[in-house]
């Protein structure tokens, strides 16, 4: 179907009281880059939306509420009972190694110092081609009534507080401490005011709030860059009343998405039948069925499927292709009912798409080859991947159920 | 396929903490060049970079690794190939520093017992916010044995010279090179192996 009957029958179908959802499924899977559809399309497919539009502006309130409360008891106030700032910043200062207090709350406080600066690390690093991270939201949270002091302050003054302190009490060789005074330019922060808020900030706080409220997870790297594509979708939405609730909204998403990919993050979980090990182990059974020569080729040069797959499974395949591409990739992985499922047949296209280069390439260049994915035409991976799962329904003797690119 | 390109194959790690700034040292190396922000490695990185060395044409193969705890079990099955490791702190990260013990431990029990090492103090552009001085370096370097340099990838100093000085430490050991082709599980192709053992 060509473009524009596509998003018109899009949109016919987000009209009706009541969603078929097998019907809009067929549909987002085709793409939703016309027409501005696709945060709409996204907030359905991953739950945060119900299929009946007339319960939707409730719905958005009362998660939107929540999601402000986490802000306001996690990231304003974390030390319950210590709402006397100066008398906050105190106790923080003197949580230091040399004064350990396991009663302390602020021993917890410590401990999550630790991810925010992991956070802070990998938050900075997101999409470092683009300019849109680094540049200020229109909608900070405002702390305060004249809107001169955002929340993003608060995690900034604590990572210079982490910082600065790890950095001045220093052990020594012969097992004391030095306290060297040392201080932390802030040159980071020089091009945005205190009532500005980066997009990368927003995804700091999106993050932290995350780990907080997940402590079995935390943060794992690699999260940042599931997050990043929701979130930038969500506050580049065209409509302006649905644009201002970006962060809260991409929360819910990115919940409700970690839900389903969770155990690929967890070392423990690692070799269980949903952790990333026997992710990747189907990938290569998929292969072996698929292209048996190409399987016998990698396997040959010792090409082992976690110099590549780990991270193209782990992160859906974020890191290998350009937002705009990964954006359109997510329309067909959100859609499909068997999203992880079809994931797989995703990376087992790409890998038969380039098998003449990796039989004819030595290790190095295969390798490289895998790292660096050639001129990626979504399109005709997402083809080949809807193929490769009808004939393999079909040879297995299983009902054919999954979408086909129109 | 056919012509010889290289006499020797050589395979190196980089391993430490997250943010220390592995992937800009590989890149200043690979590139010669800087970038302030880079995507967090997930899992494995791989560059390969031609050097010579000592008349030699020698082909490095590095990986670089995620430095995140949760990514252990998936990085310590490169050590054991490995035969040269850099270990990469922060000097402007204590904490950074305080890990290299375990980092330590990590090759002892992954990676062969004959592997180079050398322990680089990364950041060392950044003197207004050093927190480790040289002389620590230094000595838990010579404590355990293992080369030591301070290097900045961003202002590039000594980036260039840590590998050539870790490569020359795996040539110079000589006879090892030709046990190399059978001793690596890490892949290396048939056709490889032939050209350097000719
Ligand atoms: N000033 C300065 N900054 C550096 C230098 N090397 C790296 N950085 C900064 O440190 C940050 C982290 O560097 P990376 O190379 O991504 O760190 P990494 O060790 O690969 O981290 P992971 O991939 O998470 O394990 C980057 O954003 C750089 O801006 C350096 O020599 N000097
Ligand atoms: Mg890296």
């Amino acid at each position: 179907m060509a473009f524009a009957g596509r998003s018109v029958e899009l949109k016919r179908i987000l009209e009706s009281e009541n969603i078929g959802l097998k019907e809009f499924r067929e549909a987002c899977f085709q793409g939703l880059d016309e027409a501005g559809l696709r945060p709409k399309c996204w907030r359905i497919l991953l739950n945060c939306l119900p299929p009946q539009p007339a319960r939707w502006s409730e719905t958005l309130a009362s998660q939107r509420k929540s999601y402000q409360q986490w802000v306001q008891e996690l990231i304003i106030y974390p030390g319950e009972g210590q709402d006397d700032e100066e008398q906050r910043h105190d106790i923080t200062q003197d949580d230091h190694p040399l004064n350990p207090n396991p009663q302390s709350n602020w021993s917890a406080y410590f401990k999550d110092n630790e991810v925010l600066l992991q956070i802070d690390k990998d938050a900075r690093r997101l999409y470092p081609d683009m300019c849109f991270f680094q540049r200020p939201t229109d909608y900070p949270v405002k702390m305060d009534a004249s809107g001169n002091i955002t929340a993003a302050e608060y995690l900034r003054k604590r990572i210079d507080r982490c910082v600065l302190k790890s950095a001045a009490v220093v052990k020594n060789r012969s097992g004391g401490w030095n306290i060297s005074g040392v201080s932390r330019k802030r040159t980071e922060y020089e091009n945005l005011s205190e009532s500005e808020e980066a997009h990368w900030e927003v995804v700091e706080r999106l993050l932290f709030i995350y780990a907080k409220l997940n402590p079995g997870q935390a943060y794992v790297q690699g999260m940042n860059e599931i997050i990043g594509p929701i979130y930038y979708t969500f506050s580049t939405d065209k409509d302006e009343t649905f644009r201002e609730h970006a962060e809260a909204d991409t929360f819910l998403c990115f919940t409700n998405l970690m839900g389903e990919i969770r155990d690929r993050f967890i070392k423990h979980l690692d070799e269980s039948a949903s952790g990333i090990v026997s992710s990747m182990n189907n990938l290569m059974d998929l292969l072996k069925s698929t292209d048996h020569v190409l399987w016998t080729c990698l396997e040959g040069m010792d090409l082992k499927p976690q110099y590549y797959s780990f991270r193209w499974l782990t992160l859906m395949l974020s890191q290998e292709f350009a937002l705009p591409e990964v954006l359109r990739l997510w329309d067909s992985l959100f859609a499909d009912a068997e999203r992880f499922d079809f994931l797989l047949y995703i990376c087992c296209s790409m890998l038969v798409l380039i098998r003449d280069q990796l039989l004819e390439g030595d290790f190095a260049t295969s390798m490289k080859l895998l790292q660096n994915y050639p001129n990626p035409d979504i399109h005709k991976i997402l083809v080949k991947a809807t193929q490769l799962r009808k004939s393999r329904q079909i040879a297995t003797g299983g009902s054919v159920t999954g979408i086909m690119i129109g | 396929m056919a012509k010889r390109s290289y006499d020797l194959l050589f395979k190196l790690l980089l391993i430490g903490d997250s943010g220390v700034g592995k992937t800009c040292i590989l890149f200043r190396f690979s590139d010669d060049a800087f970038n302030t922000t880079f995507i967090s490695t997930i899992g494995i990185d791989f560059k390969i970079k031609t050097i010579e060395l000592k008349g030699k044409k020698i082909k490095l193969q590095i990986w670089d690794t995620a430095g995140q705890e949760r990514f252990h079990t998936i990085t310590t099955s490169y050590y054991r190939g490995a035969m040269g490791i850099m270990l990469v702190y922060d000097i402007t990260q204590p904490k950074s520093f305080d890990n290299i013990a375990k980092w330590l431990r990590n090759i002892e029990e992954h990676a062969n017992e004959d592997v180079e090492k050398m322990l680089l103090g990364n950041k060392c552009d950044m003197e207004d916010r050093r927190a480790i001085s040289r002389e620590r370096g230094e000595d838990i370097a010579r404590q355990h044995g293992i080369r030591f340099l301070e290097t900045s990838a961003k202002a590039n100093i000594n980036v260039e010279r840590a590998f050539y000085e870790l490569s020359e430490a795996i040539l110079d050991k000589g006879p090892n090179k030709d046990k190399i082709p059978e001793a690596q599980p890490l892949p290396k192709p048939r056709s490889e192996l032939s050209k350097c053992c000719n």
